[in-house]
């Protein structure tokens, strides 16, 4: 194949926005976007709530320096406060520039673009359009690169980088429709994959696919993760899959009610009751269920949302897509039963390391989105700042690999190491005596990580959690892929994303345990406070020799102290 | 082969997938393969797959990816419809089966089969590029970013629902013209289309709308309104499509295509006779060269069989007609001023 400028990993807001970017930069530039989905189906669609940027359309007293403060005090001060100063600054323009090609956004009663308050911002600047902000956005972006023509490799399976010393070569990445291996020699190439939050299996509201295959294959290749072990979980997700009931259902006045039948949060949030933050709620929840207050089932432990005092009138108009789901995927009608709910694992502040331009420390090897960690969440995100984080550095990313594209040599990738890649697919499909399901190791995965690298940590547990997956990570060598064709492999492609979350795992459980103290999404039941003196630095996870080494890097600061974190 | 999804709730029913089965590298021919699970209320048909592939058969293959209804990659026909199998329940879906007890589960129609429930989705993405589904942004490229359009909530509300189309390509399953001819511009694209072609803020009205009449273009639609009703997201996307034909007879006349005249012959009937004068409208449609070079073996056939419809001069007008053309210029007039006031606006 014709060697590439850039080729981008993932099709999402960062991978299209990168894309986008990159052609306006050089249109000269051979670049092409992979993705294992169509773009359009990528995860920024399921993001519903909006993109926060200091317009003032709505409080006209809103600057981009409360934006600024508002995400480093919300990062609980983990964030790189240069970077958070890009993302912030960079916002207006960012959110601007989607609406001048095409995104549509509700609007105020001046025509100009709505806005609406977010939990930890403190003006109402999050701009959306209905509950379906991410859908929208991303349906946009894929129109613009139809229309500039970028060249898509659609259902494209990426494999590993082709490293030679401190330099890619670029990718090796599997056709599904036909199973052949493919080269992309390549200048450079961006990572846009997503989040890794899936590892927690059906203890996540992630999509099947968000399995951290751009990290898992940067990792590998010996590229620095960065704090991993922050994983951000959301109160409300329903018991068996995990997926996600919006705070809009709590919003309304719904009640969380433990085994005694009792309103539990008021031993928690005396005040705030059910509308507390949602590390805060989660905790209190996840403490309701550990102390033997919650409900039991095969499919897991939960408490109760109930919803049923609001009425069915209120419940239909305000509350319909709440419902339709209860309906869809625990069988239950909010009017008449409450809704079985626990905390679900929901988005990863971790990812590979990289500085405010999306470079990470391989020549050509970028990253950006949910994939990288910059970083602009630190130790928890703030609502409406992720939509907001995989544009601003998706195209920041795309602007500077198509300037640095010229600095490298064009790259080839040898037949040979093709073969090995194969080879190693080849191996997996063969049949051997006592085998492993991969099915069951998943969901084990996410089992152990919930119960002992979830809302709530300790020595022991992650003791217990880091042995569990070293142990998964033995038995996988056992797993066989049944489907030997080589069209549309969806069996093999499970295989594989598995291997990717088990690699994963090993580095948020290992950062979790080396962090010794409790810091935004990050508690430990043993070192119950924030430690600035010890720990007010990134944790950094590169693997050597098999292993994870892990390391540090200090927390870049501006204008902003330490400070307590209250609300 | 009786499996059990969750066995901690009573109630549960015993369930027979019969699924389409396809592999190009070794089968000639599709085949059905049975799966029977037990699964209790509240399970979905994605569910039920993914429990399949893990417990049952792993070379069942199929798309899924959110799982929650948004992604649009899980679409297939469940019982002979088009759907996203994981908002569909399995219980409900008992309910409707032909043969009792067993959900039939195929890909979707009107595409090119990859494997078992997996079609290609390259030629709707074609398609899309054809008729511009994007937006040509009116505002200049060192403007960009710089300040927002104003748009009004009433214009966000010509096009919000429409973008809530998910791609899933449940609408271009069930379309009757895709069936017969794959170059039709499908019903999603359609809906897409309009969505482009109501926003202010883009410049290609005119270029999109001249693609859209053309052959296999926005007249083609029978309406017979199976898109609008296998529409997993509930979006009239019938209105769409009629909004475009209002529009092509307003921008380009009632003169421009074969498709715009053979409106304007109807109109022209229904207002005169209260009734078709078939024999007359494939001239008026298409010229007299036209029809006497397509149509005439068929009209000698109709003659045999006796099937050709009256000459004109024996079409009588419809009974009550008197009544029925004075609701009739009532009703073109309420169109107009609705136009109007819509243009104001």
């Amino acid at each position: 194949m014709k060697p590439f400028d850039i080729v981008i990993v993932g099709g999402g807001g960062a991978g299209l926005y990168a894309a986008m970017e990159a052609m306006k930069t050089n249109p000269a530039l051979n670049i092409a976007v992979l993705s294992k989905v169509y773009p359009n189906r990528s995860h920024t669609s399921a993001a519903q709530g909006g993109a926060n940027a200091a317009l003032g359309n709505k409080a006209k007293d809103d600057t981009i320096e409360m934006h600024i403060f508002d995400t480093i005090k919300g990062s609980d001060y983990l964030a790189d406060q240069d970077a958070v100063e890009v993302l912030c600054s960079e916002a207006p323009k960012i959110i601007r520039e989607l609406e001048n090609i095409g995104t549509p956004w509700s609007r105020m009663e001046d025509n100009t673009i709505a806005q609406r308050p977010f939990g930890g911002a403190g003006r109402p600047r999050c701009c959306y359009c209905a509950d379906k902000t991410g859908h929208t956005i991303l349906q946009t972006l894929y129109e613009q690169c139809l229309r500039k023509g970028v060249l898509f490799f659609n259902e494209y399976f990426a494999l590993n980088l082709s490293v030679n010393g401190s330099r890619s070569r670029g990718l090796i990445a599997m056709n599904m429709k036909t199973g052949k291996v493919e080269a992309f020699p390549a200048k450079t190439v961006i990572f846009a994959t997503g989040g890794y939050a899936k590892m927690y299996w059906n203890r996540s509201s992630n999509a099947a696919g968000n399995t951290g295959d751009g990290q898992a294959i940067a990792y590998r290749a010996g590229i620095p993760m960065k704090d991993m072990e922050f994983v951000q979980f959301h109160p409300t997700g329903l018991r068996k899959s995990g997926l996600l009931v919006t705070e809009g259902a709590r919003g309304e006045g719904g009640y969380l009610i433990n085994k005694d039948g009792e309103r539990f949060m008021v031993r928690y949030a005396k005040e705030k009751m059910e509308l507390g933050p949602r590390d805060l709620v989660s905790r209190s929840i996840e403490t309701e269920i550990l102390e033997g207050r919650g409900f039991d089932s095969p499919a897991g432990k939960y408490i109760h949302l109930d919803l049923r005092h609001l009425g069915a009138d209120l419940i239909k108009s305000r509350l319909p897509q709440i419902r339709e789901m209860s309906l869809n995927f625990e069988g239950v009608d909010p009017i008449e039963e409450p809704i079985p709910v626990r905390p679900t694992a929901h988005y990863s502040m971790g990812g590979i390391d990289t500085d405010n331009f999306g470079r990470t420390i391989m020549d050509g090897v970028y990253a950006a989105g949910e994939c990288a960690c910059v970083s602009v969440h630190g130790a928890n995100r703030l609502g409406g700042n992720s939509l907001l984080d995989i544009l601003v550095f998706g195209r920041i990313v795309g602007h500077t690999a198509a300037e640095e594209a010229g600095k490298f040599a064009p790259a080839t990738i040898s037949e040979l190491e093709l073969k090995e890649s194969v080879d190693e697919l080849r191996n997996r499909m063969q049949p051997s005596g006592h085998y492993e399901r991969y099915g069951a190791l998943r969901e084990e995965l996410g089992q152990t990580l919930a119960l002992n690298v979830g809302i709530f940590r300790e020595s022991s547990l992650l003791h217990k959690g880091i042995q569990d997956i070293s142990g998964l990570k033995e038995r996988f060598k056992k797993v066989r892929v049944f489907d030997s064709s080589d069209v549309f492999n969806t069996n093999l492609m499970q295989v594989l994303e598995l291997k990717n979350m088990l690699d994963l795992a090993e580095t948020v459980a290992v950062g979790a345990l080396a962090r010794e103290e409790s810091r935004g999404s990050h508690t430990r039941i043993d070192f119950p406070v924030r430690d600035d003196e010890k720990w007010h630095k990134h944790t950094l996870a590169t693997l050597v020799d098999g292993k994870v080494l892990p390391g540090e890097k200090p927390v870049t600061m501006g204008r902003y102290e330490l400070q307590e974190r209250t609300y | 082969m009786t499996e059990t999804i969750d066995q901690h709730q009573e109630g549960k029913r015993d369930v027979t997938f019969r699924v389409f089965r396809f592999n190009p590298q070794v089968d000639s021919k599709p085949y059905f393969d049975d799966y029977t699970i037990s699964a209790e209320r509240g399970i979905t048909v994605l569910r039920s797959l993914n429990y399949i592939k893990e417990h049952v058969d792993a070379t069942l293959s199929f798309r899924a990816f959110c799982q929650a209804g948004i992604c649009g990659s899980c679409s297939m026909r469940v019982n002979g419809i088009s759907k996203l199998a994981c908002t569909s329940q399995v219980w409900e879906e008992l309910d409707k089966c032909r043969e009792p007890g067993i959900i039939k589960v195929e890909p979707l129609r009107s595409m090119p089969m990859i494997k078992d429930l997996i079609v290609d989705m390259d030629p709707l993405v074609d398609k899309m590029k054809r008729y511009a589904n994007w937006i040509e942004s009116t505002m200049p490229l060192d403007e960009m970013g710089k300040k927002e359009f104003l748009v009004s909530e009433e214009e966000f509300h010509r096009y919000d629902k429409a973008t809530d189309c998910i791609l899933c390509a449940s609408c271009v399953s069930e379309c009757s013209i895709l069936r017969a001819n794959k170059e039709y511009v499908s019903p999603a694209v359609l809906l897409k289309s309009y969505r482009m072609n109501v926003d202010s803020r883009d410049s290609i009205h005119d270029i999109r709308l001249a693609e859209l009449v053309k052959d296999h273009g926005v007249w083609d639609c029978t309406h017979c309104y199976r898109c609008q009703e296998s529409c997993v997201k509930s979006i009239p996307i019938m209105e769409a499509i009629h909004a475009i034909r209002e529009d092509a007879l307003e921008c380009r006349g009632p003169k421009d295509t074969s498709g715009a005249k053979h409106a304007e012959a109807f109109m022209e009937d229904i207002e005169k006779k209260g009734k078709l004068v078939e024999a007359t409208l494939p001239i008026r449609t298409n010229g007299m060269i036209w029809t006497l070079r397509n149509l005439l073996p068929m009209a000698m056939k109709m003659i045999v069989k006796r099937r050709t419809p009256p000459p004109p001069p024996l079409v009588k007008s419809a009974k009550g007609i008197k009544i029925f053309r004075a609701m009739f210029r009532e009703m073109t007039e309420h169109v107009k001023q609705d136009h109007q006031k819509s243009h104001k606006k």
